[in-house]
């Protein structure tokens, strides 16, 4: 196991330092931009495995986190917040909204927990959609994070800080026993409270978690494309994208998201010139896909074919007869 | 002796049947104590009503001296009552030795500290060899055991054990009767819960309730209640219900 670590540390500084070398040698800042918005899904993606992978909650209202991040960040900023004061502070706002939503959809399980957070995210856009205060349907612009120099350089970078922070928060959690209270939850939630575990308790944490990374991923993208309206940050196309791309490269691993962003968004950056609308229909057959044939996701599947066990005996060995010793 | 636990008057219902009716017993610590039963007679919900999965809607129960009888199944769990489930729920994706090292959790946070004290446990009930496979998959007889092991890990003061001995060949009840009488040495008291492995409880019972219809129609020696007039008449009424299908 420490070898094993070892090597994945070295394998992420490796990812990470060539990513960021990456927008050196792009040509243009539109390619610039297709690349910050894989990196900012690889984030957003693994923020949400620790809801969706490691706690195994299908939450489909990511959506509301990161909205409140970049509605959050736009509108401190109007009200005078240092500008990325202002990207915390919505942030920590969302990490409550977190648990406010989470102490009442996780009273559900199952599809009706799933359900309800969908509601959630949904109220949240229609309610903006009908505050004056908010821009209403119109929206608002948002501050640069940046100066125009090296606007999308500076963006990536972000991106990839985000994604570096929320994949170590998910190393963290496969290693320790708060991510291994998580995957009992996921597993069986009688036999988790069975060894103790206040189930509510720990599944409010890791949204709560995941919802802070998800807003901060809201205000980079709220700021980056400078001007935010309900459709597109509090949109649930998000959330079902952010859901997707976890499980297309597998839900509760450390690698699954970041391959999941790069296969989807990559796929839809080329199809989406041939057919307009198109990314729904790659959605569709992903979510096929990963029903059916890969229910663990790319490297989940792998993982499955490589470290397949030999199969479990058909019958255990029987006990020994161990007699009782002193006592009775 | 101090009594561990108590049961005073506790009832259940699920709409219309009452599952549990007034039933009442005390448990000394270092005891084994057998619920028996026949079928359906209540014994699985007096186990969920004493572990927190259940709350009734009369009486009360006491866990050394403590009123539990609205703590959640988290809490009950750390107060130190242990249990099994009677239909298994292991956590299928994980290895033998993580579903024990999640009891172990209760104890230390750290993943080497765990992982050593789920081996020894996996030791004690001879399945170490197992301990690398994925729970799913693994044969009943195998899965079984994990319940008392993942339920031991824990370190519980008592423990609620549902059924553990059913399905499997008497040799095999036997020899798990031999480790379940060495809990005494790990401090542990013992509630077992079956529905016809007399044997078992013959050998190592120190005490048997026995419920029928929710109530409790007799307690004792094991070896009086089998003599027991009304335990005989439940037990073959229903086993002539059966015959009768
Ligand atoms: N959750 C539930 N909802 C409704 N009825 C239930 C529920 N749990 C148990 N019952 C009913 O309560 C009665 C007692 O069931 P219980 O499982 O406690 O019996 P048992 O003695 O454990 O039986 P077995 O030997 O089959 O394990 C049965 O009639 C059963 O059908
Ligand atoms: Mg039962």
């Amino acid at each position: 196991m420490t070898a094993l670590r070892g090597w994945r540390i070295f394998a992420l500084l490796g990812v990470t330092a060539v990513f960021a070398c990456l927008p050196l040698f792009l040509p243009n800042d539109y390619v610039l931009q297709v690349f910050f918005r894989i990196v900012l899904f690889a984030a957003l993606g693994l923020a949400w495995n620790l809801v969706g992978g490691y706690a195994g909650q299908l939450s489909l209202g990511h959506v509301a986190y990161f909205g409140v991040g970049a509605y959050g960040m736009a509108m401190l900023y109007a009200h005078h917040v240092p500008l990325w004061l202002s990207v915390l502070f919505s942030a920590l706002i969302a990490t409550g909204f977190a648990a406010i939503i989470g102490s009442i959809v996780f009273r559900l399980r199952g599809p009706y927990f799933t359900l309800s957070t969908i509601a959630f995210a949904e109220v949240l856009r229609l309610s903006v959609t009908n505050l004056p205060a908010a821009g209403g349907a119109i929206g608002l612009s948002t501050p640069a994070l940046f100066p125009p120099g090296a606007f999308w350089k500076m963006f990536y970078l972000s991106a990839v800080a985000l994604a570096f922070v929320s994949f170590l928060v998910n190393a963290w959690t496969s290693r320790s026993r708060f991510g291994y209270y998580l995957m009992a939850i996921r597993e069986d939630e009688d036999t988790a409270a069975a060894v103790g575990i206040d189930t509510a308790n720990y599944k409010l944490r890791a949204l709560m978690a995941s919802a802070f990374l998800t807003a901060l991923g809201g205000g980079l993208y709220g700021s980056a494309f400078q001007f935010i309206v309900p459709d597109s940050v509090l949109s649930g196309e998000i959330s079902v994208q952010i859901a997707i791309i976890t499980m297309l490269g597998g839900a509760g691993t450390l690698l699954g998201p970041v391959v999941g962003a790069v296969l989807l968004l990559a796929a839809s950056e080329l199809f989406k010139n041939k057919f307009q609308e198109s990314h729904l229909l790659t959605y569709g057959i992903l979510i096929v896909i990963v029903v059916l044939v890969l229910p663990e996701g790319i490297v989940g599947g792998l993982k499955q074919l490589f470290q397949r066990k030999t199969k479990p005996p058909a019958s255990v060995a029987p006990l020994a007869a161990t007699p009782a010793q002193g006592g009775d | 002796m101090s009594t561990i636990l108590e049961l005073r008057n506790v009832s259940k219902r699920f709409g219309g049947l009452r599952a549990v009716k007034e039933v009442s017993f005390t448990m000394d610590s270092g005891e084994i104590l057998f619920v028996i039963g026949p079928n359906g007679a209540g014994k699985t919900t007096v186990f969920n009503l004493v572990s927190g999965f259940l709350h009734p809607e009369e009486g009360q129960i006491l866990f050394r001296g403590e009123d539990i009888t609205r703590s959640a199944p988290h809490v009950s769990a750390r107060k130190g009552i242990g249990r099994t489930f009677q239909i298994v729920k292991p956590l299928p994706s994980l290895t033998v030795q993580q579903n024990v090292m999640l009891g172990c959790f209760m104890h230390t946070g750290h993943l080497h500290e765990a992982e050593d004290a789920a081996s020894k446990i996996l030791d004690f009930l001879q399945m170490s060899h197992l301990k690398d496979f994925e729970a799913r998959g693994l044969p009943l007889a195998a899965l079984k055991r994990l319940e008392i092991a993942r339920a031991l890990a824990t370190k519980p003061k008592l423990i609620l054990l549902d059924e553990v001995v059913s399905g499997l060949t008497t040799s095999e009840a036997l020899a798990l009767a031999d480790l379940l009488l060495r809990l005494r040495e790990w401090g542990v008291s013992v509630v077992g819960g079956v529905e016809h492995v007399m044997q078992v409880v013959m050998k190592i019972a120190d005490r048997v309730v026995v419920l029928d219809y929710g109530a409790k129609i007799a307690e004792g020696k094991p070896a009086d209640v089998v003599k027991d007039p009304a335990v005989i008449e439940a037990y073959l009424g229903a086993k002539y219900k059966e015959m009768a299908h």
